[in-house]
Formats: C-alpha cells, sequence, structure tokens
C-alpha cells in the first residue's frame, strides 16, 4: 500500500515555480530519501505534503488523506522533524515531549508511560528532568525524533535530521529511523550527507524544482555508472 | 498546553518576570518622587505696598496654600532684585499700594509676579499656583461682599486644580507598562518561535493557529495586568491619585487596551524574523511614538498637524483619553465608547492581518 501518492504536484510563487509536476509515490515502512541542492524544491515539496502549503495544482494523498480537504487529519497522522534542532531549550527533556505529546491529544496516563517507553530506548531516561538545553545535540536530535513519533503518526518528515551531528550519533540515528520503520512507519528524509542517501530504500534528486531522478541506489548507481550515490550525485550536477 | 508551557517559559526566566513586575513599581516611583514637577514650599519674596488687610489676607492664604514658603518681605523692588539673587526665591509678587480700596471701589485689582524664569518649569508650574491661590481669595471675597468678579482672571482649573502631575504621568505610565510588557514580549517571544523553528513545529501539528497565538500572549497579558493593578494601588496610596469612575470598568477598560497592545505585539512579530528585529521593531516603531505621540508627555495640540495625525494610528493616545476621563472625570461606558471601539477595532485589525501573516511565512 502507498503511503505517499504525489501527482503533478506544483507550486508556484508569483512567477517562481518552486516545484514543477513532480510525482512519485511511497510504499508504507518505506524509507524514502529525498535529495537535491538547496533551492531545488524540497522543503516546499515538505511543506505541502505536511499541510502546510497549498499546492497550485496537482494532487497529494498523504496516508489516504488529500492535502487539499484534508489538512486537519494529515497533521495528526505525520510527524515532523526539522533541520534546526526544535525543541524548547529551557523546558526539560520530559517537558517537551509532554507539550507535543499534550497537542496531538495523548491520554495523560498514556502519554507518561509512552515517554518512559521512549525515554528508556534512547538510555536517557536519567535526563528525563534535565534542561534539553544542557544536553549534547547529539542527543537532541535523538530526542526531537523521539517526540516527532511519540504520537505514532503514519509517516514521519526528517528534513535534515543530522546535520552538524558527529559520524558515531549519525549512525546511531539511522538506527532509530530502521526501527521507526520496521513498525510499518513511513520515512521521508532529506539530507546532505550521500553516504546516508545509501541507506534509504529509494531515493530521489531533485533540481530546479523537477524530481529528475528516482529509484534504488543501486539502480540509479547503475544508471549512471556509478560506484557511489555521491558520484551519482556529482554526475548528474556535471549532466 | 502551549498557556502552560508558556508559563514554565516566564517563570524559568526569573530575571525577566523580577523585571517585569519591579519596573512598574520603579517606574511609579521613580516618576512620582523625582519628575514629578509638583513643587513645594517654594521660597518666595511678598512686597506689601498696600498693608491694607485685604493684602494681609491674601499673603496669608498665599502662605497657607503649602506651595509658598515666604523667605522676605522686601521694602522696594530694588531689594528683590537682590531677593532673587542672593535668597535664591523663585518668585516675588507685589502686592499694589490700595490694594483693599482697588478692590472694593473700583472692582478691580492687580498683582505683579515676578518669575525666575531660568527654570521655565518650575516658574510656569508656580505662576500657576499663584492664579490658583489668588482665585480662590477671589472667590472668597466675592461671596462675602457680593460683588462680581474684582479680580480680571478668567483662567478656570478644573479636575486638577492643584496641577498635580500624578493626575498625568499615571495613566501614562499605565499605559508604558502595558505596552512595553504585552506588545513587546508578546512580540519577542512570538518571533523567538519563529528564530528556534519551534513555530514550524507547532504549526504541524494539528493545534489551531489562533490557539498558538492565544496561549503565547494571554500568560504576558496576565503579568500585565498585575503590572497594571500595582501602578493603581501604588499611585492610590502613595500619590493619593483619586479613582473617580468605577473601578471594574477601569479594569476592564486596561484590558481592552492590552488586547491591544497584544495584538500590536502580533502584527510586530509577524513583520520580524529573530527576537532582535521583533524587539527594534517594538521600541523604535511603538515605545517612541507611545511616549512621544500619546499626549502623556507633551502636549498633541502644539505638535505640528503632521504628528497630531499620526498619533491617531498609535492605540496610547485613545486609551490615555479614556483612562483619564474614567480615572479623573469618572466617565462610564457611555462617555467613552468611541474610545473602546477604536481599541477594541485596532486590536481586531492587527489579529487578523497577524494570523494571515504567519499562514503565510511558516
Amino acid at each position: 500500500m502507498n503511503s505517499i501518492e504525489v501527482h503533478d504536484l506544483t507550486k508556484q510563487f508569483g512567477a517562481f515555480t518552486a516545484v514543477n509536476h513532480i510525482s512519485f509515490e511511497v510504499r508504507e515502512g518505506e524509507i524514502f530519501g529525498f535529495l537535491g541542492a538547496n533551492g531545488a524544491g524540497k522543503t516546499t515539496a515538505i511543506k505541502m505534503m505536511s499541510g502546510l502549503l497549498q499546492p497550485t495544482s496537482g494532487t497529494a494523498i498523504i496516508a489516504g488523506y488529500d492535502v487539499r480537504t484534508q489538512s486537519k487529519l494529515i497533521k495528526r497522522n505525520i510527524g515532523y522533524m526539522s533541520q534546526r534542532f526544535s525543541l524548547y531549550n529551557d523546558l526539560t527533556v520530559f517537558e517537551n515531549m509532554q507539550l507535543f505529546g499534550t497537542i496531538y491529544k495523548i491520554p495523560r496516563k498514556e502519554l507518561k508511560e509512552r515517554i518512559h517507553t521512549s525515554l528508556k530506548e534512547l538510555d536517557m531516561d536519567q535526563h528525563a528532568n534535565t534542561l534539553v538545553e544542557a544536553i549534547p545535540l547529539g542527543w537532541k536530535q535523538k530526542l526531537a525524533f523521539a517526540t516527532a513519533i511519540l504520537h505514532r503518526p503514519k509517516i514521519v518528515f526528517l528534513d535534515e535530521p543530522t546535520s552538524g551531528v558527529d559520524p558515531i550519533v549519525r549512525r546511531e540515528f539511522w538506527k532509530l529511523i530502521y526501527d521507526t520503520a520496521s513498525t510499518g512507519v513511513t520515512i521521508l528524509v532529506t539530507t546532505h550527507y550521500m553516504d546516508e542517501a545509501e541507506y534509504c530504500n529509494r531515493i530521489s534528486i531533485m533540481a530546479e524544482g523537477e524530481l529528475k531522478l528516482i529509484g534504488t541506489p543501486d539502480e540509479l548507481k547503475k544508471k549512471m555508472a556509478a560506484t557511489t550515490i555521491n558520484d551519482v550525485f556529482v554526475k548528474f550536477v556535471r549532466r | 498546553m502551549i498557556l502552560r508551557k508558556e508559563f514554565i517559559h516566564i517563570f524559568r526566566d526569573k530575571i525577566t518576570l523580577f523585571l517585569v513586575l519591579a519596573m512598574p513599581i520603579a517606574l511609579v516611583l521613580l516618576f512620582g518622587f523625582t519628575i514629578s514637577s509638583d513643587i513645594r514650599n517654594a521660597k518666595i519674596s511678598v512686597l506689601d505696598q498696600a498693608n491694607d488687610s485685604q493684602s494681609k489676607k491674601l499673603i496669608e492664604k498665599i502662605t497657607a496654600s503649602g506651595y509658598f514658603q515666604v523667605v522676605s518681605y522686601p521694602n522696594n523692588e530694588v531689594e528683590i532684585d537682590d531677593d532673587f539673587k542672593s535668597k535664591n526665591i523663585k518668585l516675588a509678587i507685589i502686592i499694589p499700594a490700595r490694594f483693599e480700596e482697588s478692590l472694593s471701589n473700583e472692582h478691580e485689582a492687580s498683582l505683579q509676579v515676578i518669575n525666575d524664569v531660568s527654570d521655565l518649569n518650575v516658574a510656569s508650574v508656580l505662576n500657576n499656583y499663584v492664579r490658583a491661590v489668588v482665585h480662590s481669595f477671589t472667590e472668597e471675597y466675592n461671596s462675602k461682599t457680593g460683588e462680581t468678579t474684582p479680580f480680571d482672571i478668567t483662567t478656570k482649573m478644573l479636575y486638577n486644580p492643584e496641577m498635580n502631575s500624578v493626575y498625568m504621568f499615571v495613566p501614562g505610565i499605565i499605559t508604558l507598562i502595558m505596552i512595553l510588557v504585552t506588545a513587546l514580549l508578546t512580540s519577542i517571544t512570538l518571533a523567538r518561535e519563529k528564530e528556534t523553528g519551534t513555530m514550524r513545529m507547532l504549526l504541524i501539528t494539528p493545534v489551531k493557529k489562533i490557539h498558538i497565538v492565544l496561549g503565547k500572549v494571554i500568560p504576558y497579558m496576565i503579568i500585565s495586568f498585575i503590572s497594571t493593578i500595582i501602578i493603581l494601588v501604588l499611585s492610590v496610596f502613595v500619590f493619593k491619585m483619586p479613582i473617580n469612575g468605577s473601578i471594574p470598568f477601569l479594569l476592564f477598560l486596561c484590558i481592552i487596551f492590552m488586547l491591544t497592545a497584544a495584538s500590536f505585539g502580533m502584527l510586530i512579530s509577524s513583520i520580524s524574523s529573530t527576537q532582535l528585529d521583533a524587539m527594534m521593531i517594538t521600541m523604535m516603531g511603538l515605545f517612541l511614538p507611545t511616549v512621544l505621540l500619546s499626549g502623556f508627555l507633551f502636549p498633541l495640540n502644539s505638535m505640528p498637524m503632521v504628528f497630531q495625525v499620526l498619533a491617531n494610528v498609535f492605540p496610547a493616545k485613545w486609551f490615555i483619553l479614556a483612562i483619564k476621563d474614567v480615572m479623573i472625570k469618572g466617565a462610564g461606558f457611555f462617555d467613552i465608547w468611541k474610545y473602546l471601539l477604536i481599541l477594541f477595532a485596532m486590536a481586531v485589525v492587527f489579529i487578523s492581518f497577524s494570523l494571515m501573516r504567519l499562514d503565510k511565512r511558516n
């Protein structure tokens, strides 16, 4: 079953076309890499898919709901974590998770249990009452991810989730992503790190608002006669 | 829940909280005791050339008023000059000869007042005190003799016969505090969410935009309301400022103004993307015009037409007009509904505009 179905999705800002007729599908439980240089239109596409921005034309069905008419239902069923760390620094770890959990109307007792379970998985349960500003960046990113999936969304959008963290934390982070995907959650991730793209089930490359390439990492490597995704990207840009 | 979170933010940030609550107290006391233009026991000289019963009565009245302290009774005008230089008097009054006679026969009498205008403010305040005292002297004389106006003083001082400056600065300070606390903090807190990216996080959740904004604004309105009450209590008990209107209505008026101030803060945060932007725009675009154009420190009708028109755009002017009417004249809803309506309309326009912007920006 497809959890994301995008067809001819377009967004124009005045005369500028940020996203130009892109179409793709993402299966349930798939990890889908969304690559492209800055300004290629990735963020605008994600905004449209998460119900923040109305498309100019085209359709997007997210978790079975139409972005044009059912954005409220979409918001309930997606999680989001942005490139910049975006939890509140002056709230504690627990308070941050509690805030977002309450926004998604998770019952109080249930929420408490979920927070404790998820902190235990992250090995952070002894830091529940620490202010977020006091914990290292790598932990913050993992915490932000845990917060984004607290309400058990069907799809999680990760917008450069690992930018600025060291390789060890990045590997740990990707383990989290795999674990989450294995429970049937669809992951759409944007990244600058080409080695990370290899971890995805399928990837797409956007440029100038258009979706230029799409396929599994191996397919793309074969197609571009390259050995790594990095090569694919370099060759693609030179072309 | 956003409301709860915002309270946690506020209570964690102890310095801001302290500033916000201590500032009104400091401001009121500062204005009340130092910047106050009330003058007590100003040194004066009186040259009594008449030396009759009425002139003595007048001098008595001047002394009894509490504003003046007669430090010398010079014998001629030359000595007055010396008093200005050596005794540091602020003002001299010359009562002409045949004072009583002129009063009763010619229904007319004059006084000469000499001012030390090296300090313009002091001089004009003292001058007004003299007028007030002479005015009440005249009234007394009239009521006793049944005569008509022997003095040609037409100035009437309603509501604030003693020209108490407290009457002016309390409404002014309430306005400033509410603008500072509500508008400034609202604009900063909203801009901070944008700056740190948490606004995006909130917008992507199912929570309604209006709830986000209300949750962020209400805590600051509550704090600013507490500040307002502190100012009112201080001004009534320390500075004897009267509240002639109904107190619930006064508080209602304050809440409406807070709403307007908060909506102005939202408007500012919607056009700024960082906390620093928000702060600068609030200070330059709102705080400064509030101080200069609200009629609080500088009278509006003596300004060039452009500024008088410009003043209408800022909520402070309307609020000061309204709060003065309520506190001093005891006005009720039907006297000032126009001002309330203007403030409320401003709030509605600003809020809807900034909600629209919030949509577009994120």
